[in-house]
């Protein structure tokens, strides 16, 4: 069990560093789609195995190719730029900024004594009782988010046309 | 399962980390967005390594992680859309050429 955390951590780890590191941008999609079975992975070696069919399903079957869309529809598909033009103009601010932000994460949890110890734990939900809740104690967070996602649809399509339309 | 939960919220911070410095430092802003998502993925792997460890009531993690990764759907779709309007505007998705707002 904890050999197979390992290989997923070293998964996702690569998977992101190479996501934001490397200069073709398809090639970093690649390495995202990489980084997003890693979590699966974790989410099914946790126990959660309805997470793991949801991540695997939004994530790399609708997030990851709108993302390849993304690239295509805009120009230097292939991004052979000087390592210079990678980064924006104040890129030392932003690693930095991730550096201290690391530091002190690992800090806090080092220290904590319960995250250690906590005892393996294993909890259970089935997929059948996530069904029945969401539509038993959670049916007004479900619409609403029906709502939101139809909004986000709506509004997607009109922010992306609106050159179109102005020009008829 | 004897991995202890600081190493998820170890490795859940490290990505974190990894997710701002591209979503701060790159110039592309698809990479940007890239980021921001690699980020909402590190924080709804705590929710979930909270949940197997039992420190949430049952059902309510995974509700709050079903909801969290609708969200960031939502949030991608809207941000590349935004992303293809700015690049119909200034002809490139450059993050240091978006400076009309620059006061």
């Amino acid at each position: 069990m904890e050999i197979t955390f390992w290989i997923l951590a070293a998964i996702t780890v690569v998977g992101a560093i190479l996501a934001i590191t490397l200069r073709n941008l398809v090639h970093c999609v690649l390495s995202l789609i990489l980084f997003f079975l890693g979590i699966a992975g974790h989410y099914l070696l946790l126990g959660a195995d309805f997470l793991g069919a949801v991540q695997i399903l939004i994530y790399i079957g609708a997030v990851a190719v709108l993302i390849l869309f993304a690239i295509m529809l805009t120009r230097h598909v292939t991004g052979t730029e000087g390592p210079r033009e990678v980064l924006g103009g104040k890129w030392w601010t932003g690693m930095g900024t991730s550096i201290i932000v690391a530091g002190l994460l690992w800090a806090v949890i080092r220290r904590d004594q319960i995250a250690a110890m906590l005892p393996a734990g294993a909890a259970k939900t089935s997929i059948a009782e996530i069904g029945r809740v969401l539509v038993g104690d959670w049916v007004v967070p479900f619409e609403a988010m029906a709502v939101l996602l139809t909004a986000a649809l709506i509004g997607a399509v009109v922010i992306a046309l609106e050159e179109v339309m102005r020009r008829r | 399962m004897n991995v202890p939960l600081s190493n998820y919220l170890m490795l859940s911070a490290f990505l974190f980390a990894i997710g701002l410095c591209g979503a701060l430092s790159r110039k592309n802003a698809i990479i940007v967005l890239m980021g921001i998502e690699i980020m909402f993925n590190a924080g709804i792997l705590n929710l979930i390594a909270f949940w197997h460890y039992k420190l949430f009531v049952a059902p309510t993690a995974q509700m709050f992680a079903i909801f969290a990764i609708s969200i960031a759907a939502a949030e991608s779709a809207v941000g590349l859309a935004l992303v293809i309007a700015v690049y119909r505007h200034y002809k490139s998705v450059d993050m240091d050429e978006m400076k009309s707002l620059q006061g």
